[in-house]
């Protein structure tokens, strides 16, 4: 079963990279740097839905106190932060090439600027408290706190403040303007992303319960 | 340089990032089985 995810999940991967490359058109303006978005955007998600599973399991620890969901908000925490840094790299590229600059402290570059700060703070917190508990039980709460940021600066500054950057994909009449194999190639990106993530989160959680399990066996 | 190589450098990045990630992680969990698989046969002691 695993296995068959796995070949599937590649397979839908290679079609993504064929269709970016050789079925979706191309975007007037943008030219050949419109097969970025069909990566940039989906990694973005997944920092976004990363952070989102970290606020969830930090309920769960806040409600359950059991150190397994705060470790597993920390793994998510630490994917987001990837996510955030491989999007923040990548569009960084895309904006040298664009703009003539890696960073001109754009809305969407600031944004993803604070939420790495914010982020990254997390784990500092975390790395200055010994206590288990303790521990767990801040980061958990700072978790949920820098969650409610996330939707601010990824959804709402960008779409309040004149940009460089390409329109946000829904713009703000709430309409996907793009055109229909686009849409096709960027969705199935999308899910073959968010099918990759869900597959890291679970590798993710085996490693915590591995951990958990050869603690017990120490004991 | 030419705009499709500065796409492919770009794609190329995120896959490596999230591969290199993915290799990490699978790297961890081989290294805690076997330490576990170990320490049923009761063979070493990781205290």
């Amino acid at each position: 079963m695993v296995l068959l995810f796995q070949f599937l999940l590649y397979i839908w991967m290679v079609l993504v990279i064929l269709a970016a490359f050789l079925w979706a058109p191309l975007a007037e303006g943008l030219g050949e740097y419109t097969r970025i978005l069909y990566f940039h955007v989906p990694i973005a998600w997944l920092a976004v839905l990363s952070f989102l599973v970290s606020a969830v399991y930090s309920i769960l620890y806040i409600r359950r106190r059991q150190n397994r969901a705060d470790w597993i908000a920390e793994s998510a925490n630490r994917l987001g932060l990837i996510f955030a840094f491989l999007a923040t790299v990548s569009g960084s590229i895309w904006a040298k090439v664009t703009w003539g600059t890696f960073w001109n402290w754009d809305p969407r570059e600031t944004s993803i600027f604070i939420l790495l700060l914010i982020y990254a703070a997390y784990f500092a917190l975390r790395s200055a408290i010994d206590q288990q508990d303790r521990k767990a039980m801040l980061s958990s709460v700072y978790s949920l706190l820098a969650f409610v940021t996330v939707p601010f600066f990824v959804f709402i500054v960008p779409r309040i403040y004149s940009s460089l950057h390409p329109d946000p994909l829904i713009n703000p009449q709430g309409k996907i303007l793009m055109e229909g194999r686009m849409q096709i190639t960027f969705f199935t990106s999308l899910a073959g992303f968010t099918a990759l993530f869900i597959w890291i989160l679970i590798r993710n959680i085996n490693l915590i319960d591995l951990r958990i399990k050869l603690k017990q066996m120490e004991r | 340089m030419a705009p499709l190589y500065i796409v492919l450098i770009i794609i190329i990045f995120i896959w490596s990032g999230i591969f290199g990630y993915m290799l990490h992680l699978e790297k961890q969990i081989r290294l805690l089985r076997e330490s576990i698989k170990k320490l049923n046969k009761g063979g070493v002691n990781l205290k």
